[in-house]
């Protein structure tokens, strides 16, 4: 098989696709609000928000079907702002699929390059190649209607890499898989984009999936990019209340700062019944409203006291959820906070917490994020 | 029997609701008596006007009253005598003339059939892009011919056309012409009120068509480098061929029998097979030569019917 990479032809060492202060309004509607994101060659970035926060308009503005209100976006250092979309280097994966209802899978497969001209001989050959890569030999003459979900999803796949476009966009592309085929396209995608070296950007509102694929996350809220990073960045160290609440399971207090030193700080918050100590500083105002997230797995729970001064609260167990790779604990505190707790399951045997049993929970000082309100 | 396989396809049944043997009985008649009247009514008002044309094609003319002579005769042996003959056919089949109306018929209704697909697939299309109440509002000046009686509207354009109507004034007035031009009993005047009476006919199965395209499909095309123009040709088209054989339909077929428009609007040589069995039956009260002539349009016409679904299901194979 030979799939080249893709070859970059200038601006080698810049980002591979700049939005540049990008802002896209429908009437009074902003629904992009002064974007600007730097994305590298042969990065997966993932665009990941909650439904109308703009991911699919940037996603959309980008393959060239919407104009951006202000602002640029060049890809390999050219301007394409202007470009329609029948003339970028940038190729799409719809959501739907948007797979030709009339024409075959190969002849899906066929179609961009029977746009630029290429034979029908050296097409089929390219098709077939695509097919290979994508499992589909064999069913070339197969019609979008005669496929399964999985099957229509690669050949949107293979449609949308035959080209060898220098950008692939994918719009949600794992969202109409059932859970089982959607880890293991998963994986597949992230092989396929390692093998050609095609920078991906994808859109999704799972962030399961965005921390499966992506080398980098940008989470978006109401038309603005509240936190661009790695994975761990966003699920460790978000930057907001929000981006904290929306990656994973988090327990949210909000609180005050009451010590703030170079190397540890103190909240008080309210309905916790102690001070939540950080082993760093925040060096924010003294008094300053903060909120802290804290991970469920972050959370050890003993039925005796631990040795630890700081950080331990005392509550009864008021639910409990086995999900047999962990279990999820409801904690009851004093304060009357609940507390999520979450425990892997170590061991097959492992010692059962019963419900209104009492508990201690502790964390460690590292753990607390502190975030502005 | 009427329809029971389309009842099956068409109407899933709550199985758990009508467990009873009675109740499930009922319903069976209930589903199938909603196919089967508006069939059985269909049946009664197609099957047997045909059957007595069809009658009336294969027996003799006679002075009397009515024009034939029966077909079925108890004769005085009391044996049940059947006097049919096919010379009426032979007779439409050999006639010059009437091969000529049926030629022209078929012509004109293929010209007018072109026409309103060139002119209602632009305007389909249009309304269909248009968005909210626009889209109403157009679609209903579509319909609001329908309104007006057709007859009227033929009227109208009678009115038009004249020698001292709007048109050859607006024309004068422009200074286009000196001394107004004949437009009513040409052809010209037939083609123009074929193409307005039968164009909403063709605007609406091409409208539900085009309207139920999804558009992503033309983005997809857009993406991997397909300029609009060819996109419509590879993606729309194609993908609407359903709307415009049935709009095709709709216009050819009836448009091969219209009588109104080319008697009304076209000249002494504009020779139409609806002109000519009207002729035959109420000018020359020949009722065996007319139904003769009814009966080969309706062969031809289910011949078209059927090759255009012979044709429309190969391009469906083909994709």
């Amino acid at each position: 098989m030979t799939v080249n990479p893709v070859q970059s032809n200038g601006g080698a060492s810049g980002p591979y696709v700049r939005i540049d202060g990008v802002t896209k309004r429908f009437g009074d509607f902003e629904a992009v609000s002064h974007v600007s994101l730097d994305i590298a060659q042969g990065e997966i970035f993932c665009l990941l928000g909650g439904s109308g926060c703009g991911k699919t308009t940037l996603l959309r503005i980008l393959a060239g079907f919407e104009t951006p209100s202000a602002g640029s976006i060049f890809i390999d250092g050219v301007d394409v702002t202007a470009v329609p979309p029948y003339e970028r280097p940038v190729n799409m994966m719809f959501q739907s699929y948007a797979l030709f209802p009339h024409m075959t899978v190969a002849q899906n497969v066929a179609f961009g390059l029977r746009q630029d001209g290429v034979s029908k001989a050296a097409a089929a050959e390219r098709v077939n190649e695509m097919l290979a890569m994508v499992q589909l030999e064999g069913y070339e003459g197969r019609k979008p209607h005669q496929l399964s979900g999985g099957q229509r999803q690669r050949v949107a796949l293979a449609r949308a890499l035959v080209k060898r476009p220098k950008l692939l966009l994918l719009d949600e592309p794992l969202g109409a898989l059932d859970k089982k085929l959607r880890e293991r396209t998963q994986f597949e995608l992230v092989k396929l984009q390692e093998r050609l070296g095609v920078t991906f950007v994808i859109v999704t509102h799972d962030q399961e999936e965005a921390m499966t694929l992506a080398s980098r996350i940008g989470v978006m809220r109401s038309g603005e990019i509240l936190q661009v990073g790695s994975p761990t960045d966003i699920y460790e160290f978000p930057n907001s209340r929000y981006v904290a609440d929306f990656i994973g399971s988090v327990n949210l207090f909000d609180g005050q700062l009451v010590v703030d030193e170079p190397d540890h700080c103190r909240i008080a918050c309210a309905g916790l019944g102690v001070d939540i100590f950080v082993d760093h500083g925040v060096s924010a105002a003294p008094g300053a409203k903060v909120s802290v997230a804290l991970r469920p797995e972050k959370i050890r729970l003993a039925r005796e006291r631990p040795e630890q001064r700081e950080n331990v609260v005392m509550g009864s167990v008021s639910g409990i959820a086995y999900l047999g790779d962990s279990t999820r604990f409801l904690v009851l505190l004093e304060g009357g906070t609940q507390l999520q707790v979450t425990r892997p399951n170590f061991d097959r045997h492992d010692e059962h917490l019963e419900d209104n049993e009492v508990v201690w929970a502790c964390w460690d000082a590292g753990s607390p994020i502190v975030v502005s309100r | 029997m009427l329809g029971c396989g389309f009842a099956d396809r068409g109407f899933p049944v709550n199985h758990r609701a009508f467990s009873g043997r009675w109740p499930r009985l009922r319903a069976e008649l209930g589903r199938r008596s909603v196919i089967g009247l508006p069939f059985g009514w269909l049946l009664l008002f197609f099957a047997v006007p045909f059957l007595i044309v069809l009658k009336i094609s294969v027996s003799n003319a006679v002075l009397a009253m009515p024009p034939v002579a029966p077909v079925l005769i108890w004769g005085h042996d009391r044996i049940l005598q059947i006097h049919v003959q096919f010379s009426n056919y032979a007779f439409v089949l050999a006639d010059r003339l009437y091969v000529a109306a049926f030629i022209n018929s078929l012509r004109v209704a293929a010209v007018t059939t072109l026409l309103t697909l060139l002119i209602g697939y632009p305007m389909a299309y249009g309304i269909s892009r248009t968005p909210g109440v626009w889209r109403n509002v157009l679609f209903m000046f579509v319909a609001l011919p329908f309104f007006t009686s057709f007859l009227l509207r033929v009227y109208a354009w009678i009115g038009l056309l004249g020698r001292s109507g709007p048109v050859n004034g607006l024309l004068l007035h422009l200074g286009l012409i000196h001394e107004p031009i004949q437009l009513l009993q040409t052809d010209f005047a037939v083609y123009l009120g074929m193409v307005y009476s039968y164009l909403p006919f063709m605007v609406l199965p091409l409208y539900a068509s085009i309207e139920k395209l999804d558009l992503t499909l033309l983005e997809a095309a857009a993406d991997l480098g397909c300029r609009p123009t060819r996109a419509f040709f590879a993606i729309t088209l194609p993908l609407t061929r359903e709307g415009i054989f049935a709009g095709c339909l709709l216009v050819f077929i009836p448009a091969v029998g219209e009588y109104v428009i080319p008697a009304l609007m076209g000249g002494p040589d504009t020779l139409m097979i609806g002109r000519v069995v009207w002729d035959e039956f109420f000018a020359n009260r020949d009722w065996p030569v007319a139904s003769a002539l009814a009966i080969v349009l309706l062969v031809i016409l289910s011949g078209f019917v059927f090759l255009l679904q012979k044709v429309q299901a190969q391009a469906e194979e083909a994709g």
